[in-house]
Order: C-alpha cells, then sequence, then structure tokens
C-alpha cells in the first residue's frame, strides 16, 4: 500500500519540493525570506498528507493535513511575522557559519540521511524515500539552531525538525493515531507560544536576540 | 477516579486565578494540594488492592508503576506547595514578587502538578505529549523573576529539552511502526497494556534503534549526561520549591518514560543492549558528576549536579537488572525525590537568609538556622549516601546487584564515584553549615512553613533508613513485577 502512495510520480515531487524548501532557509539571509519557505513548507507537508488521506481514504489523515495547513502554514508564520514587527528585530539573520558553507554541509547531511536509511533493510524502499528527506530536515533543523545567531531561528530549526518528524510519521506508518497527532499539534502550538514570550523576555533583558549574549551560565 | 485527579490540579490552578490577596491564593493552593494528595494516594490503594485501573475509554490507566509515579508527585508536590507559602511569601513580603505575579506562580505551579500526574496515568506512547508538556510549564515558572539568568536558563532548557523530546517522539514513531506491524492500525497500537503482550513480537533492528533515540530523547529530560547541560541551570535558577518538584519529580517521569521503553524494548532486543546502554549512560552521568561536584562554587548548582548522579544511579539499577537492581532503582527514584527536595528547601531558606548562592559567602548555617542547618545536615549525609538514611538502602540494593549480576567493573566504578562524590559534597555542604556567620547575619529562621515542608521530608528520609514498612515493600515489589 505504501509502495502505491509514495511511489507515485506526485509524491516524489512533494518531496523533493519539500527539500527545496529547506534549502530555501538555508540559503537565506533575511528573517522573512526564511518564515516564507517555512510557511512553503509547511504548505507542502499538508498536500503530503492530503494526497495520503485520499488514497487511503482515511477521515483522520484529513483532520491531520487541515491542521497542518491551518497551524503550520498559516498560525505560526504568523506569529512569527508578529515577533519580528514587535520587535523591531534586524532583518538579517547572522551566521556562524556563512550561506556558501551551510548549503554544502545541508547537501552532504542529505546523502549522509539517503545512505542512512537505506541501510536499514527492512524499510520498504520507496516509502524510504519520504523517511530520508524527513532525516534530512530533522539534520538540517538542528544544523540552523546550531549555525545561526538569532533566537528566533532556532525556534524555526525545531519546527523544521518537528515538519521532518511528521513527513517521517506519515511515511512510515500514516502518522500517528489522531489523539496522539492532535496532542502533538496542541504541544507545537503552545511551544511555539511560549518561546515567543521567551524571545520577548529576552529582548527586554538583553536586548538583543542574538544568543550570543546567553554565556554566563557555565560550569 | 484518574479524572478526578487530573482535575484537581486544574481546578485549584484555575481558582488561584480568581483570588484576590496573598492569603486567599495561599489557602487555596493548600487545599488543593491536599485533595490532590488525598485522591492520589486513594488512586495508590485502589491500584494496590485491585490492580489496573482502566478509564476515559482506555486513555488513562494506572498500574503499579502508574501508581508508584502519582505517589511521588503528589508527596512532593504537597510538601513543595506548604513551602510555597513560605518561600514565596517571604519574596513577597520584600517585594520581590507583586501579587500578580504570585498569582501567576500559584496557577503555573499547580498546571505543572497536573502535566506530572498526567505523564504518571497516561496509557500511551502519547506519554510524549504530557513530557513535552512539562517542559513548556516549567519554563514559564522559571522566568517568574526577570533575572538575566534566569531567562538565559529557561531559554536553553526549552530549546534544548524540545530538541531532545524531538528525537524520543521519533523513536516513539519507531516504536508505533514495530507495533502496527503486529496490532494494525488502531488507536489501541500505542496502548502501554496491548505493546506488552505482543512485545516480544517486535523486529529487534526496529526496536533497538527505537530504543537508542527513546534513551536520548528522554534522557535529555532526565538529565542523563552528556545529554545533562541544561540541568543545572534551570534547577539553579528555578524558584526553589520549583526546584525541588523540577530534581525530585519531573526527573523521576522522564526516567519513568525511559523505563517504561526498557521494559517494552528488552522484550524483543533482548534485556543485554538495553541494559548496557542504560549502565553505560548512567556511569557516565556519575563520571560527570564528580569534578562538578567538588569544584562547585554554587550551591544550587552543586544540588543539581547532585541530581545527574542520582538519574545516572536509577539508570544504573535498572540496567544491573534483577529483582534486587529494579527493587534498588525504584527505590532510589522514591528516597531521591525526598531527599533533593529537602536539601533543595534547605538551600532555599540559606538563599533567603544570605542572598546569595555562592557556597563562599555562606558559613556558619547551623549557628544563625540552626534547624534548617540541622535539616541540612541530615540531607546532606543521606544525599550523598551515608547510613541509616534512606538512600543508603537504596544504592546498597543496587550495588549488590551489580556484583550479583556480574557487572563487576562497573559497580566497582559506581562505588568509586559516589566515594568521591560524597567527600566533595560534604567538603562543600561543611563549609556552609559550620564555622560563624558571616557578619551582618541576624539569627533567626526564615519562615516556620518552610520548616514544616522540611520536617515531613526528614521523617521520610529517616524513617525509610531504618525501617521499611511491609506496605510499603509489597507496592515496589508490585512495580518490580511490572517492569522486569
Amino acid at each position: 500500500m505504501s509502495e502505491v502512495v509514495f511511489g507515485s510520480k506526485l509524491m516524489q515531487l512533494l518531496i523533493a519540493m519539500i527539500l527545496v524548501s529547506t534549502f530555501m532557509i538555508l540559503g537565506s539571509t533575511r528573517l522573512y525570506s526564511c518564515v516564507r519557505a517555512f510557511g512553503i513548507q509547511s504548505f507542502l507537508l499538508a498536500c503530503v498528507a492530503g494526497i495520503v488521506a485520499y488514497s487511503t481514504g482515511k477521515n483522520d489523515i484529513y483532520i491531520v493535513a487541515l491542521l497542518t495547513l491551518i497551524l503550520k502554514a498559516a498560525v505560526i508564520p504568523y506569529i512569527f511575522l508578529y515577533i519580528i514587527r514587535e520587535i523591531k528585530v534586524t532583518r538579517e539573520i547572522e551566521l556562524y557559519v556563512n550561506i556558501s558553507p551551510s548549503l554544502i554541509i545541508g547537501g552532504v547531511l542529505v546523502v549522509i540521511s539517503y545512505y542512512l536509511i537505506r541501510s536499514i533493510s527492512i524499510i520498504s524502499e520507496l516509502s524510504s524515500l519520504a523517511l530520508s528527506a524527513s532525516m534530512s530536515l530533522v539534520s538540517i533543523g538542528l544544523f540552523i539552531m546550531i549555525s545561526r545567531k538569532k533566537a528566533l531561528m532556532q525556534m524555526l530549526g525545531i519546527l523544521i525538525m518537528e515538519n521532518g518528524l511528521f513527513l517521517g510519521a506519515i511515511s512510515l506508518t500514516y502518522g500517528m493515531p489522531l489523539l496522539v497527532e492532535l496532542g502533538i499539534f496542541f504541544d507545537v502550538l503552545i511551544g511555539v507560544l511560549i518561546m515567543g514570550i521567551l524571545i520577548f523576555r529576552i529582548n527586554k533583558t538583553f536586548e538583543s536576540i542574538d544568543t550570543d549574549m546567553l554565556k554566563t551560565l557555565i560550569g | 477516579m484518574i479524572e478526578y485527579l487530573l482535575l484537581a490540579p486544574i481546578l485549584t490552578g484555575i481558582l488561584c486565578l480568581l483570588t484576590r490577596s496573598r492569603k486567599q491564593v495561599e489557602a487555596i493552593s493548600l487545599t488543593g494540594s491536599v485533595v490532590t494528595l488525598i485522591l492520589g494516594v486513594s488512586l495508590v490503594i485502589d491500584v494496590y488492592q485491585n490492580g489496573i485501573i482502566m478509564s476515559w475509554t482506555n486513555t488513562l490507566f494506572a498500574d503499579a508503576f502508574s501508581a508508584f509515579i502519582v505517589l511521588i508527585v503528589s508527596i512532593v508536590g504537597f510538601v513543595a506547595s506548604i513551602y510555597s507559602v513560605g518561600y514565596m511569601g517571604h519574596e513577597f513580603k520584600h517585594g520581590i514578587l507583586d501579587l500578580r505575579k504570585l498569582k501567576i506562580y500559584y496557577v503555573l505551579f499547580h498546571m505543572f502538578m497536573f502535566t506530572m500526574l498526567l505523564v504518571g496515568v497516561t496509557n500511551n506512547l502519547g506519554l510524549w505529549i504530557a513530557i513535552e508538556m512539562t517542559t513548556l510549564v516549567s519554563a514559564l515558572l522559571m522566568i517568574l523573576y526577570s533575572r538575566k539568568s534566569s531567562v538565559e536558563a529557561a531559554w536553553k532548557y526549552m530549546i534544548i529539552c524540545t530538541v531532545g523530546i524531538t528525537f524520543a517522539l521519533f523513536g516513539t514513531i519507531l516504536t508505533y511502526y514495530g507495533a502496527v506491524k503486529i496490532l494494525g492500525e488502531s488507536g489501541d497500537a500505542l496502548n502501554w497494556t496491548s505493546l506488552i503482550a505482543v512485545a516480544d513480537q517486535f523486529d529487534p533492528t526496529i526496536m533497538k534503534l527505537a530504543f537508542i533515540f527513546i534513551l536520548i530523547g528522554y534522557g535529555t529530560k532526565a538529565g542523563l549526561a552528556p545529554m545533562h547541560t541544561w540541568l543545572p541551570d534551570a534547577h539553579s535558577e528555578a524558584p526553589t520549591p520549583v526546584s525541588a518538584l523540577l530534581s525530585g519529580v519531573l526527573l523521576n517521569c522522564a526516567m519513568y518514560g525511559i523505563i517504561r521503553f526498557y521494559t517494552i524494548a528488552s522484550k524483543s532486543t533482548g534485556t543485554e543492549f538495553t541494559s548496557n546502554l542504560l549502565i553505560i549512560f548512567g556511569l557516565l552521568s556519575l563520571g560527570i558528576a564528580v569534578p562538578f561536584i567538588i569544584l562547585q562554587e554554587d550551591y544550587k548548582r552543586m544540588l543539581a549536579y547532585s541530581s545527574v548522579e542520582h538519574m545516572g544511579i536509577i539508570a544504573i539499577g535498572i540496567g544491573f537488572g534483577g529483582t534486587f537492581g529494579v527493587f534498588g532503582a525504584l527505590l532510589h527514584m522514591f528516597n531521591h525525590a525526598m531527599t533533593k527536595s529537602l536539601m533543595f528547601f534547605g538551600s532555599g531558606n540559606v538563599l533567603l537568609k544570605h542572598g546569595t548562592k555562592e557556597i563562599n559567602k555562606v558559613s556558619g548555617v547551623v549557628k544563625s538556622m540552626p534547624v534548617t542547618g540541622a535539616m541540612l545536615l541530615i540531607g546532606g549525609l543521606a544525599i550523598t549516601g551515608s547510613p541509616p538514611f534512606s538512600i543508603f538502602i537504596s544504592e546498597f540494593t543496587i550495588l549488590s546487584a551489580g556484583f550479583l549480576q556480574g557487572h563487576i567493573i562497573a559497580s566497582v566504578l559506581f562505588l568509586l564515584f559516589i566515594i568521591m562524590i560524597f567527600a566533595g559534597f560534604f567538603y562543600n555542604l561543611s563549609k556552609m553549615t559550620f564555622g560563624t556567620p558571616k557578619p551582618g547575619i541576624i539569627p533567626g529562621e526564615v519562615s516556620k512553613m518552610t520548616l514544616g515542608a522540611m520536617a515531613i521530608l526528614v521523617v521520610f528520609v529517616f524513617v525509610l533508613g531504618i525501617y521499611m514498612p511491609p506496605v510499603f515493600y509489597e507496592m515496589i515489589m508490585k512495580v518490580v513485577a511490572v517492569v522486569k
């Protein structure tokens, strides 16, 4: 069954586009374009969930797809834009690792994920394509968190990782049971709100949201 | 039954929001935590007599292990709410907190209790959701004071734990993948009760991978080294009653997640793989705690590193396995919760009195605050594992399990690290407690409420060291049967 869904040309295209959107985040120095790329990525993810729902005929997955669309492609990017506007943060993101090495590292991470997933023999050939994309998203999300200075980008990194896991779950098992899936959405939303509060607090106490400042507690 | 237990802290939180004065909010908080304690204990008795309880179409459940966690959460929560009245009241009187913040504190306190109780009674791998919720609520508690250091600690806590927990989610997805192959796609395929029954048929490769992700994920939350980096910051920057909850209870909740998965994974991968991983991470935590405790300059951070140590001990106990090992580890969960809360409460009183967290700027606590000082010394002796206190019993049980199961090298290392930590910890503690008080410190206790809370814990620490009530023994043996 999963072969049929994830083998389709449309699905492969979507998964490839999700990877491209991740590289858009990796290759951009402006906060706005990063948030926009994240919105696109979440929209594509909702499409993937929608197609899986259509081809399996499961109503649960429709709900999940709809929630992804509303929460991750609209509400969360809006929260980001709100924060950017309110704290008047400089629009450039400062980097520890420059754009071109970042892109190369991103590419390497994708290749590694691909080979890692291929080496697990029990996972079927075709859902392994989606799964290696999912692993790539997780590792690139992690890389974004450690290579960008702004606290906002760390928040974005976590969300990219979460998107990666969502893709993984949907390609392995058509998502988790609805109750668990709803709980995860709830946690992600509350998590984003609380991280937003923390960013406001960081901005107020440090007058900047560069995580460079957060280096006093050691040992 | 379970619903009422979960409802109690939520209602208390909402009521706290509606209050108009310090007296009201404290009264409601205390009443709420007494109710939670009573419901928690009656749940424990119910499970003890009748076995597994299910509720809400199997979404919530309580077996012996859940009941054990509920017991720890509700006891420490109850004591912490008594302590809060004294501690936060003192801060309120001195104008560090205003009424709005005090109310926010109590609301979040009870929400935090709710999320931790939820961890215990979720019949589901969706345990993940509850554990992530504990992070969210406690991060808010940490930024109650707008100090630079607390904001930094809260951000690190939030980021590191969320990433950690994301790995745990991946482990959960993998487990579900393994389960779906056997149980079919249904909501039930994530329930402990259905998973345990078929756990031996799971694919070992998948389960190995899942267990590694779970151990790293929940291990981050449980403060196992080398993922412990957020812990000293968070535990030392949070308001003291919350530090006690974080160290005493929250770490145990994360450990609970690991142990549940350990039970499931071991059935398909065999215990050798899972046990060895636990022993390695446990020893690493013990080893890393040694230098940081010996060279520590901040007493709350010292206590936080001691929590890393004790989580390591629990992991090792489970890893050694056998009835002795598991029994010791579970007993240690309980004992550590009581003793570490006692220590944090004591250090909180010292902090209120001296206004500094530096070990070198505090001395003569026994003279300036005799009761706090005496209880700190008892707690200090207990936490480092000296007889005749409770932690000695559990550490000794774990150690004997290690030799019994033939983990000679691990057991010797374990003993060595514990001795070094004993020396370092006690050296630092004696600098604080003995000697003459620093000039400008007016003798006298900070508040009677805080002493009452500590006294309750001292009873646990002392009694369980010399006498094991048969009921308690049987209760833990029932949990051992669930875990093994």
